[in-house]
C-alpha cells in the first residue's frame, strides 16, 4: 500500500495512493462538505459543493473526484473556496422550492444544514417558479422534484447499489428532472420498492408516506438490529419515536448487507394488519379466555410434566432466535426427551460438510449459477448482488423449473435436468458461484459435487433462522398423529395448521406460543403471546451461518413476551435450570450453534 | 412474432424493423454505442418512440432508464413523429400584437392539434417562434422554408392548401 503525503489547512495528511482528496480529508477528520457525493456511490463530481483550493491548480477543484498526489497542499475553506460554495447554495436555494419550514426533510436535510453552516439567509437570486408535478403513486414512496436538487444520488444508488436501474434523469437544464423507466408513474414503474433511493436522498425530494412528517432525527431514537425476514439477515436500524416504530433503515456498516435493505424488510414490518394476541389465554369450558402468565405456564407445565418423551410433538418456525430453538431443543428433547420435533418450513439440501460460502462472493464471479431458488422472492438483497454482478459482466445461468426472478437476467436459462451444461461452462470460468435452494433435486445436488475446490458455494435457505433450526435438529420428519401433547412456537409466522393439524388427535392439548391470531391460535388451548421482531432481544443465524444480534426497539404489546423468555420461564416451571438470563442463555445457543458447525 | 414487435409494425415497417436490429448489433457490446445507434435510428426511423427505445435498450444490454434520459437530453433526438411540413407560428412581440395569436389558435383548430404536435396524417407539425427577424410582414407563419406574411386567419386555409 502506497502512501501520500499531503498537507490539508496546514495539517499533515497522510493517505492511501488513489485516495480522493474528499477521502483523505475524513480520514484525517476534516470535514467537506457535499451533496452529490456518497461513500457506497461512485463520486461524479456533480454538485460542486466540495470544491476546494489546491496550489499549482488553476481553479478550485472538485475533492470528491480528485486523486491525492505527494505533496498536494488543499485548503478546504479559504476565502475563495467559501465564496464558491456561498455561490452554489444559491443558486441550489433558488432553483425550485427550497422554503424549508414546509418540507418534510426541514432539519435532518443536508441542504438545509449547508445553508446554514455558509449562512445563507436570504435568496440572493429570485426563485424558481417552474412548477414540477409530484409523484406519489408509489405505495411506500413518494417523490416530491420541487425539492430535488438533481445530485442523482438517488438514481446512481438505484443502479450501482440495487441494479435495478429504475430511476434515470432526463431532459436537460431547467426541464431536467427524475424519471422512473421511461417517465412512468412510480408506482406503474420496474421499481421493487427497496427504498435505498429513499435512503440516500440528501433532501426532501424523497419521503415514505409512512413516516413522513412523524418526527426529525433528533426527536427519535434508532436501535441497531437484524431484519428477520429472510434467511440473508440484512443489518438494520429501527427508528422510534415515543415507543412507536417509525420507518426501518438499513445499516451502512452492517458486513452482510452493507446499506441494502429489501421491501420485506424496510417498509412490510411498518404494515402489518394482523391481530396481535396481547395476554395469554387458556381454554376454559370450551373458551379461551385471558389468563396471568403464572397460571398459563403452570397448566402448560402440568400437562407437558406428564407426558411422555414420545408423546410430546415440538413444531417450530425458523423465526425464532437461537435462544428460543436452544431452549426448545434442551428442554423438550434433551430434558423431557421429545424426538417428535419437525419444522415449519423446508430446508436447502445440503451439499458439502465444510462451512457455508458467503454471500459476499457473489460479486467475485465471473460465472453464476443459480439452482432451484428464486432469491428475488425469497432473499432478495442477495438478488441485487446476483444483478449487480451481471451489471458488471458475470454470465447468469438460472437453472431452475418453476417461474424464476432472476432468468429475465439470465443469458441462458436451463431446466434442472439440464443443470450438466451449466456445470460445463461453470468448468471453463475463472470464478465460477453456485447459489442453491430447496429446489435442487437430489440428481443436480450430485452432479454440482463435481465442482468442488472450483466454484464456491452459497446456500440459499428458505425461512429466516433455518440453519439454527436445523443444528438444533428441528428437521426431522414430524408426525403429527404421534403428538398427545404439540407445542407449537410459531412467532410471527402465519401457520393455519393445514392437513398436518387435521391428523393430531382430537384429545391432544394443544399449546401455541404466537404473536398473531390465527386459525391455530383459536384451536389452541393454551396460547402464549410472543413479542415481535421489534420487540425482542437475542440472535440469529443467517444462511452463512453468521451470528447477529436483535436488539429489542420498543417495549413488548401488552403482555407479550419474547420467544425465548416464554420457553425459559416454562422450564422454570418444570424445575429445570437452563440458564437464568438472555445472556447465559446466548452464549450457551452460540456456543452449540458454532461447536456444531464445526463437527459438520 | 412477439407482443413488441406487432406494436412496432403498427408504426414502422418490417424493413425499418430490420435495419434498426442491424444498427443495434453493429454496435452491440462496444462501449459508448448508445449515442452512435440512436442517431442511426433517428435518422432512418425518423423518430424514437418508447417501443423504439425499449428494443435499444434491450439490444444494447442498457436499462431503459438511460436510454430514456439520453434521448430526452439531445433536441437532435425526438420521440414524435415529424410531419412532411413544418409551420411555425410567430409569436414574438410584433406579431403577436399584430394577432399573431389568433393565427396560432386557427392553425391549432385547423389541424386538431395542439402547438409542437403533427397532424395525425403526418402532413404538419405546428411550432411557435419568438421573431424571425421579419417584423415588418408580421404577422408572420414560416411553412418550411417559405415566409408568408401579413396572414389573417381567413386566409389559412387557402396557404395550407398550396402544401400536400
Ligand atoms: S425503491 Fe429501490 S428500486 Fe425503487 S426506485 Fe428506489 S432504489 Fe430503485
Ligand atoms: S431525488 Fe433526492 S437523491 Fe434524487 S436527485 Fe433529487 S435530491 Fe438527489
Ligand atoms: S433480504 Fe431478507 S434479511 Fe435482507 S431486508 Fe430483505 S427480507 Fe430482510
Ligand atoms: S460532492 Fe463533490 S461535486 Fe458533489
Ligand atoms: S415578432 Fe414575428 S417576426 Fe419579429
Amino acid at each position: 500500500m502506497e502512501i501520500a503525503n499531503i498537507t490539508i489547512n496546514g495539517q499533515p495528511v497522510s493517505a492511501q495512493v488513489g485516495s480522493t482528496i474528499l477521502q483523505a480529508a475524513r480520514q484525517a477528520g476534516i470535514d467537506i462538505p457535499t451533496l452529490c457525493d456518497h461513500p457506497a456511490l461512485i463520486p461524479i463530481g456533480a454538485c460542486r459543493i466540495c470544491l476546494v483550493e489546491v496550489t499549482g491548480q488553476r481553479t478550485l477543484i472538485t475533492a470528491c473526484t480528485f486523486p491525492i498526489t505527494e505533496g498536494m497542499v488543499v485548503q478546504t475553506e479559504s476565502p475563495q473556496v467559501v465564496m464558491a460554495r456561498k455561490l452554489i447554495l444559491d443558486l441550489l436555494f433558488s432553483e425550485r422550492n427550497h422554503f424549508c419550514p414546509f418540507c418534510e426533510a426541514s432539519g435532518n436535510c443536508e441542504l438545509q444544514n449547508l445553508g446554514y453552516r455558509y449562512g445563507v439567509d436570504h435568496w440572493l437570486y429570485s426563485t424558481f417558479t417552474k412548477a414540477f408535478p409530484i409523484d406519489a403513486t408509489h405505495k411506500h414512496l413518494f417523490m416530491e422534484h420541487n425539492r430535488c436538487i438533481l445530485c442523482g444520488r438517488c438514481e446512481r444508488a438505484c443502479g450501482e447499489i440495487v441494479a435495478n436501474h429504475t430511476l434515470g434523469l432526463r431532459n436537460r437544464g431547467n426541464a431536467s428532472m427524475i424519471h422512473c423507466d421511461a417517465s412512468l408513474p412510480w408506482g406503474e414503474s420496474t421499481c421493487i420498492s427497496c427504498g435505498t433511493c429513499l435512503q440516500v436522498c440528501p433532501t426532501g425530494a424523497i419521503s415514505d408516506k409512512r413516516s413522513a412528517f412523524m418526527g426529525r432525527d433528533v426527536q427519535t431514537e434508532s436501535t441497531k438490529t437484524t431484519c428477520n425476514r429472510c434467511s440473508i439477515g440484512c443489518g438494520m436500524e429501527v427508528v422510534t419515536r415515543a415507543g412507536n416504530v417509525l420507518r426501518i433503515k438499513s445499516d451502512w456498516d452492517a458486513e452482510v448487507n452493507g446499506g441494502r435493505l429489501c421491501e420485506y424488510g424496510r417498509f412490510d414490518p411498518l404494515y402489518d394488519p394482523r391481530d396481535r394476541i396481547t395476554s395469554p389465554l387458556l381454554r376454559r369450558k370450551g373458551r379461551l379466555e385471558p389468563v396471568s402468565w403464572d397460571e398459563a405456564l403452570q397448566s402448560v407445565a402440568d400437562r407437558v410434566g406428564a407426558a411422555q418423551g414420545q408423546e410430546i410433538g415440538v413444531l417450530t418456525s425458523s423465526n425464532s432466535t437461537n435462544e428460543a430453538l436452544y431452549l426448545l431443543n434442551k428442554l423438550f428433547c434433551q430434558e423431557l426427551g421429545a424426538k417428535n420435533v419437525g419444522l415449519l418450513n423446508s430446508v436447502a439440501p445440503k451439499l458439502f460438510d465444510q462451512p457455508r460460502g458467503s454471500l459476499a462472493d457473489i460479486v467475485a464471479g465471473d460465472v453464476i449459477m443459480v439452482v432451484g431458488t428464486d432469491p428475488v422472492k425469497d432473499q432478495p438483497v442477495a438478488s441485487f448482488f446476483v444483478k449487480r454482478s451481471v451489471d458488471k459482466g458475470a454470465r447468469l445461468i438460472v437453472v431452475d423449473d418453476g417461474e424464476n426472478g432472476l432468468a429475465p437476467f439470465a443469458y441462458m436459462n436451463l431446466r434442472i435436468a439440464d443443470i450438466g451444461r451449466a456445470i460445463e461452462i461453470a468448468h471453463r470460468a475463472a470464478q465460477p458461484i453456485v447459489l442453491y435452494g430447496v429446489g435442487a433435486s437430489e440428481a443436480a445436488v450430485k452432479s454440482l459435487k463435481a465442482l468442488q475446490g472450483k466454484a464456491r458455494f452459497v446456500t440459499l435457505e428458505p425461512g429466516v433462522n433455518t440453519f439454527a433450526a436445523v443444528t438444533f435438529g428441528f428437521n426431522n420428519g414430524f408426525k403429527p398423529s404421534a403428538a398427545k401433547v404439540l407445542y407449537a412456537s410459531l412467532g410471527e409466522q402465519d401457520w393455519s395448521g393445514g392437513d398436518m393439524l387435521k391428523a393430531v388427535d382430537k384429545g391432544a392439548f394443544v399449546v401455541v406460543q404466537a404473536s398473531f391470531a390465527s386459525p391455530l391460535t383459536e384451536k389452541a388451548d393454551v396460547v402464549l403471546p410472543t413479542a415481535i421482531w421489534s420487540e425482542r432481544a437475542g440472535s440469529l443465524t443467517n444462511t452463512e451461518g453468521r451470528v447477529q444480534k436483535v436488539n429489542k426497539a420498543v417495549e413488548p404489546r401488552g403482555g407479550a413476551k419474547p420467544d425465548w423468555e416464554i420457553l425459559s420461564l416454562l422450564a422454570e416451571k418444570l424445575g429445570r435450570k437452563l440458564g437464568a438470563s438472555l445472556d447465559e442463555i446466548a452464549a450457551l445457543a452460540v456456543q452449540e450453534i458454532k461447536y456444531k458447525e464445526n463437527q459438520r | 412474432m412477439k407482443l413488441e414487435d406487432v406494436d412496432l409494425l403498427k408504426e414502422f415497417t418490417s424493413e425499418q424493423i430490420a435495419k434498426l436490429d442491424e444498427i443495434i448489433s453493429k454496435h452491440r457490446g462496444k462501449p459508448g454505442g448508445l449515442i452512435p445507434v440512436l442517431e442511426e435510428a433517428q435518422v432512418s426511423l425518423e423518430y424514437l418512440p418508447i417501443g423504439i427505445q425499449k428494443r435499444i435498450a434491450k439490444g444494447l444490454n442498457l436499462p431503459l432508464s438511460r436510454v430514456y434520459g439520453v434521448v430526452t437530453f439531445y433536441s437532435f433526438f425526438t420521440m414524435t413523429p415529424r410531419g412532411k411540413h413544418t409551420v411555425r407560428v410567430c409569436l414574438g412581440t410584433a406579431c403577436y400584437v399584430r394577432g399573431g395569436k389568433a393565427i396560432a389558435e386557427k392553425l391549432e383548430k385547423e389541424f386538431g392539434i395542439k402547438e409542437g404536435e403533427t397532424t395525425p396524417d403526418r402532413m404538419f407539425t405546428l411550432e411557435t417562434v419568438r421573431c424571425l427577424g421579419a417584423c415588418g410582414l408580421g404577422p408572420v407563419v414560416i411553412i418550411d422554408e417559405d415566409v408568408h406574411g401579413r396572414i389573417k386567419p381567413g386566409k389559412v386555409r387557402e396557404i395550407l392548401s398550396q402544401y400536400n
